[in-house]
C-alpha cells in the first residue's frame, strides 16, 4: 500500500480488508503479466487453457465431442454398494467352511520336495526357470551372458515393463473387444501365457514330459491368440454392421 | 471491555428463530463449533467444487444420446471388480489388525525342547486355543487371496474394454504399482508363520535378490537383512508387511480411485 493511501483511509484492526475482495482478485491474464520464468509460464498455459475450455462449450459439438466416461457416482458406487454385503458375506463364508492349515514348521537343514510360493506367484516363479532360452555366446566358449537366475529376474522385469507401456502402445478411446480384435487377441495371448507358464513353474507336480511342457508352454499362447483374433474378426463384421445401422437411423448422414 | 469474540452474525440468535429438532440443534451446534474453528466452509466449498467440475464436465454418454438399445453389455458387472477388490483390502486390514494382537515376529525357540519358534508356536495358538481364532485367519487369508485374483481380474477388465487409454494412463501404471504391492503384501506375510513353506519362499527370495546384477547383495541385506535367514528376515518381513506396505497401499488406493472419481468409469460404447 503507498504510504498517501494510509491517511485518507482509518486504521481497522479487526483484521478486515487483508485479503482483496473477489472481484478485485487478479486474473490469469494479470497474474502472468506480474509474474516471470517457471510461474509465468504456468499462468500462460493456465490462461490458454481456460479459453480452450470457453471455446468448447460455445461450439455446439460439444456434447457430441467423444465420451470420456460417465460418473462415478451414482452409476458406479450404487451398485457397489449394493453388493458389499454380499461380498462380505461370501468372504467369511468361505473362511468359515474353509480354514487354512499350518505347515510343518520351518527346519533350514531339511529342504521340502516342493517349494512354492503363493499360486498368484507362479507365473513369476516360472520366467525363473526360462534358462533353455537365455541365450549363449559362442565368443565366451558357450558360456552365458547372465546367469539363469540374472535371466529370469529380468524376464520379469521385462514383461512388468511390456504392460506398464500399453497404454502408449495403443491409443484412441475406449473400445470393446469386438471392436479391436488385434489388442483383445493379445491380451488372450498373455492370459493364457500366465497359466502356461504358471504350470511350468510347478512341473514336477504335472504328470507331462517336461520338454514337452516346455514347448507347450510357449506354442499354446500364439494358438489361443490367433483363434481369439479370427473369432472376434468375425464377430465384428455383424457388431458393427447393427450399431452402424442403428446409429444413422437415428442420425441420417446430412 | 470484555475480550470474548461477539458472535457478529448471532448464528445463536439464527438458530433460536428456527423451530429445530434436538438432532438438527445438535448437529448445527457441532458444526459451528468446528468451523469458528478450523474454516470447515471453505474446505467444503472446495471439494463442492472439485465434484460439480467433475461431474458436470461429462457429457452425455454415447448410448444416453442415440438412444442405443444396446445400454446394458453384460461385462458391466465386471466392473464392480475395482471395489471387490477395495473391499476385500479393508477385509484382510481389519482382521490382520487383530491377528497383530496374537502374533510376535520372533525365531526364537518357544518352550523348553527349542523345537518351534515364537512365530510358529503363535500361529499354532490362534489356531488352536483362541476362541475363534482360526477364523481370524482364516478371514485374513481368504480376504488376501480374494483381493489379489480380484485385483488380476481388474487389470483384465481394464484391459480388454481399453479403459487405460488417453487420459487413464497414470491410473494404468498406478495400478501396475497397487498389483506389485498387492503381491509383495502377500509374499510377506506367507513368510511371517515361519513353517517349511514359509521358510523355502524366503530362501527363494534371497536368491532372487541376490541374483539382480550390482545391487544384489544390497537389496538382499535390505529386504532380508542377511544372505540367509534369520531373525533379521522374519522382523523384517512383518514391518513390511504390518508397517509400510499398508501406508503405502492405502495412500495409492485412495489416489487411484481419486483419480478414477474425477475422470469418470471409461465407457466402451
Ligand atoms: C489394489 C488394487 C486396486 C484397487 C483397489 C483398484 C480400485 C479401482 C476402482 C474401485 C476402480 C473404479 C472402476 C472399477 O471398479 O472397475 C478402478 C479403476 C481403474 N483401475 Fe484399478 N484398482 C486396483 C488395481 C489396478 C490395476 C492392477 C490396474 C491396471 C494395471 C488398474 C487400473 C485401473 C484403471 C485404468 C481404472 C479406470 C478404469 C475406467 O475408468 O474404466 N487398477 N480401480
Amino acid at each position: 500500500m503507498a504510504p498517501s493511501d494510509e491517511t485518507d483511509e482509518e486504521v481497522r484492526a479487526d483484521g478486515t480488508g487483508i485479503v482483496p475482495p473477489d472481484d478485485e482478485t487478479p486474473t490469469w491474464g494479470e497474474r502472468k503479466t506480474r509474474s516471470q520464468g517457471l510461474s509465468r509460464l504456468t499462468y500462460e498455459y493456465f490462461e490458454r487453457s481456460r479459453r480452450e475450455d470457453q471455446d468448447m462449450r460455445m461450439e455446439s459439438s460439444y456434447v457430441e465431442r467423444d465420451v470420456l466416461g460417465f460418473p462415478t457416482w451414482p452409476h458406479e458406487m450404487i451398485r457397489n454398494l449394493a453388493i458389499t454385503s454380499f461380498f462380505v458375506g461370501m468372504m467369511i463364508f468361505l473362511s468359515a467352511t474353509l480354514p487354512p492349515h499350518i505347515g510343518p514348521p520351518a527346519n533350514p537343514s531339511q529342504t521340502p520336495a516342493v517349494i512354492l510360493p503363493d499360486w498368484y506367484l507362479y507365473w513369476s516363479f516360472g520366467l525363473l526357470k526360462l534358462g533353455p532360452l537365455n541365450p549363449d555366446l559362442a565368443i565366451l566358449g558357450g558360456s552365458k551372458l547372465m546367469a539363469d537366475r540374472t535371466y529370469g529376474v529380468l524376464a520379469n522385469v521385462v514383461i512388468v515393463g511390456f504392460i506398464a507401456i500399453v497404454p502408449f502402445l495403443n491409443k484412441g478411446s475406449a473400445r470393446r473387444p469386438v471392436e479391436q480384435p488385434f489388442w483383445a487377441a493379445v491380451g488372450v495371448f498373455g492370459v493364457v501365457f500366465s497359466f502356461t507358464i504358471a504350470a511350468l513353474s510347478v512341473k514336477n507336480l504335472i504328470p507331462m514330459d517336461p520338454n514337452l511342457l516346455f514347448d507347450l508352454t510357449f506354442l499354446v499362447p500364439p494358438v489361443a491368440g490367433f483363434i481369439a483374433y479370427a473369432v472376434l474378426r468375425t464377430m465384428r463384421e455383424g457388431y458393427m454392421f447393427e450399431l452402424n445401422r442403428r446409429y444413422y437411423r437415428l442420425r441420417p448422414p446430412k | 471491555m470484555s475480550l470474548e469474540r461477539k458472535d457478529d452474525h448471532d448464528h445463536g440468535g439464527w438458530m433460536k428463530s428456527r423451530d429445530l429438532s434436538p438432532v438438527e440443534k445438535g448437529y448445527l451446534t457441532v458444526l459451528i463449533w468446528l468451523d469458528r474453528r478450523l474454516r470447515i466452509v471453505d474446505y467444503l466449498e472446495l471439494m463442492e467444487d472439485l465434484y460439480y467440475k467433475a461431474n458436470l464436465q461429462m457429457p452425455k454418454s454415447h448410448t444416453e444420446q442415440y438412444n442405443l438399445d444396446n445400454k446394458f453389455w453384460y461385462w458391466y458387472p465386471l466392473y464392480a471388480l475395482g471395489s471387490f477388490s477395495t473391499l476385500a483390502y479393508v477385509v484382510a486390514a481389519i482382521s490382520g489388525a487383530l491377528l497383530g494382537f496374537y502374533y510376535s515376529p520372533s525365531t526364537a525357540a518357544a518352550g523348553a525342547e527349542g523345537e518351534l519358534t515364537v512365530a510358529y508356536a503363535s500361529i499354532t495358538f490362534i489356531m488352536t486355543e483362541l476362541n475363534f481364532g482360526y477364523l481370524l485367519r482364516s478371514l485374513h487369508r481368504w480376504s488376501a487371496q480374494v483381493m489379489v485374483a480380484a485385483v488380476f481380474l481388474h487389470m483384465l477388465r481394464v484391459y480388454f474394454t481399453g479403459a487405460y487409454k488417453e487420459p487413464r494412463e497414470l491410473n494404468w501404471i498406478l495400478g501396475i504399482v497397487l498389483i506389485s504391492l498387492t503381491m509383495v503384501f502377500g509374499y510377506t506375510g506367507y513368510l511371517l508363520p515361519w513353517d517349511q513353506l514359509a521358510f523355502w519362499a524366503g530362501q527363494i527370495g534371497v536368491e532372487m535378490s541376490l541374483s539382480i546384477p550390482l545391487a544384489g547383495e544390497w537389496v538382499a541385506q535390505l529386504i532380508f537383512g542377511g544372505f540367509s535367514l534369520s531373525q533379521s528376515t522374519l522382523q523384517r518381513m512383518y514391518i513390511l508387511h504390518v508397517f509400510f506396505l499398508p501406508f503405502i497401499t492405502t495412500a495409492l488406493i485412495a489416489i487411484h480411485i481419486g483419480i478414477v472419481w474425477m475422470q469418470g468409469i471409461a465407457e466402451p460404447h
